[in-house]
């Protein structure tokens, strides 16, 4: 135990820590501008002088470690004239120039200035003159202003790991910039912005676009992007979304943000909204009342029931939704429509993997802590880069790497290119063979471990199949998996969109199994989770729990007061597949996009054009809504309460910020038409859905609305998991392909966008305004392209014009393709097979010519 | 971009260090003599070459004085004016070089021939006034003995 004294004040601490951080502890302010809690400490901008007894002068308090009967005083006189004088330094070059600055009202320095007075200088000189910059898409850069504290360039490097900005030059001609001078050219993450204390880093959406006080209300609310569940603070103006802010202690990003979080908001007050329902009227889309569009829906779905049943009845459901949504969207469908067709796009990735999983390992395998990455001291990274996917879990693979942990890439992953302490690139699409290797070699050393018989089980038959593949890295592979105390496993979705996807599967399974790993999936969008736990599953009520186990169904049944169908649904590919063959004539679809975001999207465009009646509620006019026969305008997720599960199964609150000039809440509108189905639903708020799953679901037993609001609602709720795993592997022929082809293309990734969301946000736009074929750089020059040339590329049917970008660190003949720009995505060209075991797309072998345009 | 045998010669540098980024000074100076000057290219070949991030190498180099921040000719006179140097008549060859060449600090001659800078005490103090000569130390220097030893490198 240390023990100074602060002030008089006698304080107590069990760590050495910095005098700064026992005083600000202790509620004693010191100002500090260079200092910040999320970066190491500086010492550069020496205004938190602070008094020591027994030291002869005065003391930085930011990096002074307190010892044992040190007595501190941080304000005196002596201390007040040392600060007036940094400061008078540090405005020998600052403009003041605080009436065109944006950051006046929450600038650090001006706050100083005006409490220490030295805004007189005595300096007669020139002060240095530099234009502020505006060559960047959306970061404006001041170095007027700047007061070379470094906190951006030491928040880019040591927390983001983008190591994009640098000072540059030295003395008085010292000056933040990024590499190319003009041009940030970075992930945009703006934590720059978040951390600069002065008006040096601004961000261009905002500038001279309001004042910071002139904001209607702050709302804590939750991102909507990923599924990672950012919490930020909402700023409003006049209806109108004006920031983002992340805040220090608010949530799992603590003070940090990605792109999306940080510009993405603004999709949200995009114009073209829909502002009205729509019907189709002699086969174009017109403004109707809400009362016509409901009866019309009424009419038609209990005409399909009634002719048809209710198998002819699907539902898409919608990972951007809020639980509460997907909760009474699927109850809706089960109970006034009598059907289990139920599934949504995380078909695709998240919830095939996570549901298979689940039944091999148990209900939560997947519930990890994101910060929990940070202790690991191995982590395998797969299927995708955490740092695009789910930035902010990405940066604690960084952070990882920083404290030493041992970073293995399996596949591309740009992001952590300078992190990673071993890359291995399988042969395209050949992912599960060297999973299954790895595994068989773990197995020898680590198997069987009597834990879960089916798995050791299927370990074992592996072990007489398997051949080590001849790639490079394998065996430093093996033994560094070998070598982990906390292995941790961080999974995207690229491999789960193979028809072989399950023995992937299989493989990282059997490898958290024997490692005792902690086992990450990467989640595209912010709800993924919580749509499967809300039952939004052709095969799961809420709380995960099997529909054709007759006890679990009863239960609901008696609570919902309705009959539900005992059979299993129809997944995502085989709704669309059935509606082509007019299976299915009524298709609902709640705040999804699947004629672009499903692959095929010409034969699911068809599939839906077959269709008799398609409802879809979005909040813009999609390429769904546009073939649509009934359009009903939602919210969007700044403009309703709810909750929203993140990838961790952190459940967390959604909070309205703003008020919507139109449009209802997806569950309300879904309630509007059970209740004229003649399935109540009397759902005055959010608050009384959530009692509901918790009075229904034994795993949200321990669920209030209030826990969810104060923060602490972590797997599994004090509920109760299903304990079961299945006892006999599911498996499926092998299927053995070649892929000899010159280019494989595969969907990728992107940090800028997300879905179909992000194409209306004009911030994110502006960073990332058209698609691109990023290709590896020595293809292209073989090819004789460089980065930015425009190519035609030829798949088997269709093709399509695009720019390359060339990127030196892919070497396998992989070419990637985002899925998120109108008429340009990936899924156009991609055709699939599916998995017949997880009934996840196989997007593998579509082989395409570029030739130069 | 750096050729097999330079990007060789940076793997032995970086091989004496324990980490890549102590190696960072040393393959600034093979990419400068490779480009010419710490071109934007040059710092992103050694970027590349280090896997280091390009903003930090452009840190580096810019914080040093040494290295050439703007194209050069082939050979780079430094020539010392600190006190030593200026009693004993560096001045005169600065007009001297001025005179004959048209080099002023910091400038190049037409031909592309010679740079000039004119630096602070390079350590000749006994055989001043001197300049290096690229990496050739040369002291006791007269206009003649100047002119001279400049007609050795072509």
């Amino acid at each position: 135990m240390i023990t100074i004294t602060i002030n008089g004040k006698e304080i107590k601490l069990e760590k050495p820590v910095t005098v700064l951080e026992a005083a600000r502890a202790n509620g004693i302010k010191i100002p500090a501008l260079c200092a910040h809690e999320q970066l190491e400490k500086y010492g550069g901008c020496r205004l938190c002088l602070v008094e020591v007894e027994k030291m002869p002068r005065l003391q930085t308090s930011c990096t002074l470690t307190v010892a044992d009967g040190m007595v501190i005083k941080t304000e005196s006189e002596n201390i007040t004239k040392a600060r007036r004088g940094v400061l008078e330094f540090l405005l020998i070059n600052h403009p003041l120039d605080c009436p065109v600055c944006d950051k006046a009202g929450e600038c650090e320095l001006q706050d100083l200035v005006s409490k220490y007075g030295a805004s007189a200088g005595r300096f007669k000189e020139e002060k240095r003159k530099t234009p502020e910059s505006h060559e960047d898409r959306i970061l404006a850069r001041n170095m007027e202003r700047c007061i070379l504290c470094t906190r951006c360039v030491r928040m880019c490097k040591d927390v983001q790991g983008a190591s994009a900005l640098t000072i540059v030059e030295r003395g008085g001609k010292s000056r933040m910039e990024p590499f190319s001078r003009e041009s940030f050219n970075c992930e945009y993450c703006g934590n720059c912005h978040t951390v600069c204390p002065v008006g040096a880093i601004l961000a261009r959406p905002n500038i001279h676009n309001y004042r910071p006080w002139q904001i209607d209300r702050e709302v804590e609310t939750v991102c909507p992007y990923c599924g990672v569940g950012c919490s930020f603070i909402l700023q409003v103006r006049d209806e109108s979304i004006k920031r983002t802010i992340p805040k220090l202690g608010l949530g799992l990003n603590n003070g940090l943000l990605c792109s999306r979080g940080r510009w993405g908001y603004d999709f949200a007050n995009n114009p073209e909204r829909l502002k009205y329902p729509l019907i189709r009227k002699n086969g174009k889309l017109e403004q109707s009342s809400w009362d016509e569009a409901l009866g019309l829906i009424v009419n038609k779905l209990q005409t399909i029931k009634n002719t048809q049943g209710g198998k002819a009845i699907a539902g898409i459901a919608s990972p951007r939704c809020t639980n509460e949504d997907n909760y009474v969207f699927q109850k809706f469908l089960r109970t006034a429509c009598q059907t289990n067709n139920i599934d949504s796009v995380s078909r695709l990735g998240f919830a095939s993997a996570q549901r298979y999983f689940e039944d091999i390992l148990g209900q939560g395998i997947t519930a990890n802590m994101i910060a929990g990455l940070k202790n690991s001291d191995v982590i395998i990274v797969l299927g995708g880069d955490p740092t695009a996917v789910n930035p902010i879990l990405g940066l604690s693979v960084r952070a990882a790497a920083r404290n030493g942990a041992k970073i293995v890439v399996i596949g591309n992953a740009k992001g952590l290119e300078r992190f990673k302490t071993l890359k291995v690139t399988p042969p395209v699409f050949k992912e599960a063979d060297v999973l299954e290797a790895v595994l068989s070699e773990i197995a020898k050393v680590k198997g069987p471990r009597g834990e879960k018989p089916a798995i050791d089980k299927r370990i074992n038959e592996l072990a007489g199949k398997y051949r080590t593949p001849e790639i490079s890295g394998f065996n430093e592979l093996k033994e560094l998996l070998l070598s982990g105390k906390s292995v941790s496993i961080v999974l995207g979705t690229d491999i789960v969109q193979r028809t072989n996807g399950h023995k992937a599967l299989f493989a990282v399974a059997g490898i958290t199994y024997l490692l005792e790993a902690r086992l990450y999936l990467l989640s595209e969008r912010a709800n993924e989770q919580g749509l499967i736990d809300m039952g939004c599953l052709p095969d799961a009520l809420p709380g995960g729990r099997p529909l054709n186990i007759n006890d679990f169904r009863k239960r609901f049944e008696t609570s919902w007061g309705s009959s539900i169908p005992s059979d299993n649904g129809l997944t995502l590919m085989e709704i669309v597949d059935a509606s082509r063959d007019k299976k299915i004539k009524a298709l609902y679809v709640m705040g999804e996009n699947p004629a672009f975001n499903i692959p095929n999207n010409p034969y699911v465009k068809e599939a839906l054009s077959a269709l008799e009646f398609l409802v879809v509620q979005d909040i813009f006019l999609t390429e769904t809504a546009e073939i649509a026969h009934v359009v009903l305008p939602a919210l969007s997720w700044s403009e309703k309460d709810g909750t929203y599960t993140n990838l961790e199964r952190r459940i967390q609150r959604l909070r309205k910020a703003v008020n919507a000039p139109s449009g209802m809440e997806d569950w309300k509108i879904i309630s509007e038409v059970s209740n004229r189905m003649g399935c109540k639903m009397q759902y005055r708020g959010t608050e009384e859905i959530i009692d509901e799953i918790a009075d229904i679901s034994p795993l949200y037993k321990g669920l209030t609305y209030d826990e969810i609001t104060k923060g602490n609602c972590l797997w599994p709720y004090k509920g109760e998991p299903l304990r079961g795993v299945i006892s006999e592997i599911p498996a499926a022929p092998e299927k053995s392909d070649d892929y000899k082809g010159d280019f494989y293309l595969v969907p990728e990734k992107l940090l800028f966008h997300s879905g179909t969301l992000s194409r209306r946000s004009s911030s994110l736009n502006r960073i990332c305004p058209e698609p691109s074929l990023k290709i590896g750089e020595g293809h292209a020059q073989r090819l004789g392209l460089k980065d930015g040339d425009n190519v035609k590329i030829h798949a088997s049917d269709g093709n399509l014009s695009i720019k390359i970008s060339t990127d030196r660190y892919i070497k396998d003949n992989l070419v990637f393709i985002s899925n998120n720009f109108e008429g340009r995505g990936v899924f156009s060209l991609l055709r699939y097979s599916l998995d017949p075991v997880t009934k996840a797309p196989g997007l593998e072998g579509c082989e395409i010519k570029i030739e130069k345009a | 971009m750096l050729s097999e045998t330079v990007l060789k010669e940076i793997e032995e540098i970086k091989a004496k260090y324990p980490s890549a980024r102590s190696a960072l000074l040393p393959a600034l100076y093979v990419a400068q003599r490779e480009f010419g000057w710490q071109s934007e290219k040059a710092m992103q070949a050694v970027a590349q070459a280090l896997n280091l991030p390009e903003a930090e190498v452009r840190g580096t180099a810019t914080f040093y004085s040494m290295y050439k921040h703007k194209p050069m000719g082939r050979h780079l006179i430094q020539l010392c004016t600190n006190v030593s140097c200026m009693i004993l008549g560096a001045e005169r060859l600065v007009d001297f070089l001025k005179n004959r060449y048209g080099l002023t600090q910091n400038g190049t001659t037409a031909d592309g021939r010679f740079s000039l800078v004119i630096m602070e005490c390079i350590g000749g103090c006994d055989m001043a006034p001197a300049m290096l000569l690229n990496t050739d130390f040369y002291g006791d220097l007269t206009e003649e003995k100047i002119g001279e030893i400049l007609g050795g490198y072509k």
